[in-house]
């Protein structure tokens, strides 16, 4: 033994020490790495996508183990994109931020609605462009935001925050009553669900063409769990589905339609200070 | 020191290497402590601790930015760029304070000094070692401090400031509230935060002892510093550039065979990034902290073991 080590150069031995700790601690770290990405302290490797995506420097960051300083980085770009309403650069740096950090759901959120909500409304006044670009950009911002809102959740399953925000574009963008209850569907249940989660649901289901009759038999469930969920818009909603539904008068609700006060109101609930009655 | 005075007629070659009539321990910590202190005086001496002010400044700066978001994320932006800048400057403190050192003792002839006396090399590398993982400590506990003063102070800011307009609007709950101050206090001062600030100390501590190695047999200090980089760029991408690389070559055996030669001799050091995930906000699984730990010691033992068969016969 010796005798080898006086033969051999040390750095030969050295190195082969070091191929003999490489094989042994490969396994070990391999699983290692495995439960570290399980348990969400680890994050897996980025897309290849934002690989092609990025610039020299970002790309040297993130090989270098700084994701979240690129990601904080291009947030604060992506800031910069938004004040001089640069749509397509702030989505592309978007694109590479939740590549980078796609467990981080306020990334989504953000996206979708400077996508979804701020783009679009740009699109909406931005009389710079004619008439039948900003239409064609407005749709085009919105589905990109709803294809973000997609790829959010698939990261993120149980995200709240994310399907709110994609509900959103559903809602006052795209005027689909449908999706936007479908949306609104997935999140009851879900850890985090806000209180309004399940009105939401019936309020739009209500809105679908084809699903009154769901909507209403839904809308009466929550009408049946007392005062707490008897608020003015599920009342009106329950109404609307009445008149469609034609629903007999004495299985309908005793409340008074709150779009139109004069109904059913006693007249002290109308009296204004000093006893004077509105008529 | 720990070495005990003997007569001549009981010391033998084998305890007494260097210092005739006198019996040395094989291994002794008070000389390597001896030599670690030192280290961090020189260390200290270099104005190591002055990128303590520019990390203040930094921390300061990004906990002020004015844009549009929820204090939520606002505390966890300042989160990622401290707790970055924090990572930045233990791996990159440990490359090149690690790399100067020898080099400067022979420079100076410090080194000759030291190994004329009864003191082991490997007593010597520890105490460099050491030395340097002191320092790095030291600045990480101070940086995670300003940092925390930093996060505490937006957290309570925005805790009462949401609470007042809350409570103002007269719109929400008490559990409404409530879950609101939750969301923020999440990404604010947890005690998980503590384990980040280990995890980048597991990372310099690697990247220092991959360092000393390097420098047992290296040049000059540019050459080990250029080299300690590059093996930390590739130790951190070899994983996600070897499937994009394998990928590519349609998984030539050729490259497969590069490969793992690569992840054989290089450390993976993107194993130690998981203070991400803890800044993040997620759970902290102790069992998987000790495992690091672990593994971070494994690297220690090995790779000091083989600086030393290099550095033991090495002539000055």
């Amino acid at each position: 033994m010796k005798s080898l080590f006086q033969k051999v150069p040390r750095l030969v031995i050295a190195v082969f020490g070091l191929a003999v700790f490489g094989l042994a601690r490969a396994p070990l770290e391999e699983g290692l790495r495995e439960r570290l990405v399980e348990s969400n302290l680890l994050m897996p490797p980025p897309g290849q996508g934002a690989f092609e995506q990025m610039s020299q420097s970002a790309l040297m960051g993130t090989l270098g183990g700084l994701r979240s300083l690129v990601a904080t980085y291009l947030t604060l770009n992506a800031f910069e994109h938004f004040s001089t309403k640069s749509w397509d650069d702030l989505r592309a740096n978007y694109l590479i931020i939740t590549n980078l950090e796609p467990r981080d759901e306020s990334h989504w959120v953000s996206v979708i609605w400077h996508i979804g909500i701020n783009a679009t409304a740009n699109m909406e006044i931005d009389t710079r462009l004619p008439a039948f670009e900003r239409e064609r950009r407005f749709k085009e911002y919105a589905f990109q935001a709803i294809e973000l809102g997609e790829r959010g959740i698939s990261q993120i399953p149980g995200s709240v925050a994310i399907r709110l925000q994609l509900a959103e574009v559903y809602r006052e963008k795209l005027k689909d009553d449908c999706a936007t209850a479908r949306i609104y569907g997935t999140i009851i249940g879900l850890p985090g669900e806000p209180a309004y989660a399940r009105r939401f649901y019936g309020y739009f289901m209500a809105r679908c063409p084809g699903r009154e009759g769901e909507a209403y038999d839904y809308l009466m469930s929550l009408y049946r769990e007392g005062e707490r969920q008897r608020l003015p818009t599920l009342i009106k909603e329950i109404k609307n589905l009445e008149e469609k539904l034609l629903i007999p008068s004495f299985r309908r609700i005793s409340e008074a339609d709150p779009d139109q006060p004069g109904k059913g109101q006693s007249p002290a609930s109308r009296a204004l200070p000093g006893g004077i009655i509105v008529p | 020191m720990s070495e005990t005075p003997t007569t001549p007629a009981e010391s033998t070659p084998r305890t007494t290497p260097r210092a005739a009539g006198k019996s040395v321990p094989i291994f002794s910590i008070g000389r390597v402590h001896t030599i670690a202190s030192s280290t961090v005086t020189q260390l200290v001496r270099m104005k190591t601790f002055y990128f303590l002010l520019a990390f203040a400044l930094v921390v300061v700066a990004v906990g002020n930015f004015n844009i549009p978001a929820t204090p939520a994320k606002e505390l966890s932006m300042i989160k990622k760029v401290a707790f970055g800048t924090m990572d930045i400057f233990a791996w990159l403190f440990a490359i090149v304070a690690t790399a100067l050192l020898i080099p400067k003792d022979v420079e100076d002839r410090t080194l000759y000094t030291i190994l004329a006396k009864p003191v082991r090399r490997i007593e010597y590398l520890l105490g460099k070692l050491g030395g340097v993982l002191a320092v790095i400590a030291i600045s990480l506990v101070a940086m995670y401090a300003i940092c925390a003063a930093v996060i505490f102070s937006r957290e309570s800011l925005f805790v009462s400031a949401e609470y007042q307009s809350m409570v103002a609007s007269g719109q929400y709950t008490g559990a409404e509230i409530e879950e609101q101050l939750s969301l923020i206090r999440s990404q604010g001062l947890r005690a998980e935060l503590g384990i980040a600030v280990l995890a980048s100390f597991f990372k310099a501590a690697v990247v220092a002892v991959v360092t000393i190695f390097l420098s047992t047999f290296a040049s000059s200090s540019l050459f080990t510093i250029i080299v300690s980089v590059l093996l930390f760029l590739i130790g951190h991408a070899h994983h996600m550039a070897s499937s994009f690389w394998l990928d590519e070559s349609g998984n030539s055996v050729l490259v497969q065979m590069l490969v793992k030669v690569v992840k054989v001799l290089i450390p993976n050091y993107q194993l130690f990034s998981f203070s991400e995930g803890i800044v993040q906000g997620e759970a902290v699984v102790a069992a998987l902290v000790w495992q690091m730990g672990g593994l971070t010691s494994g690297y220690l033992i090995v790779f000091l073991l083989l600086s030393l068969l290099v550095f033991v016969d090495k002539e000055f």
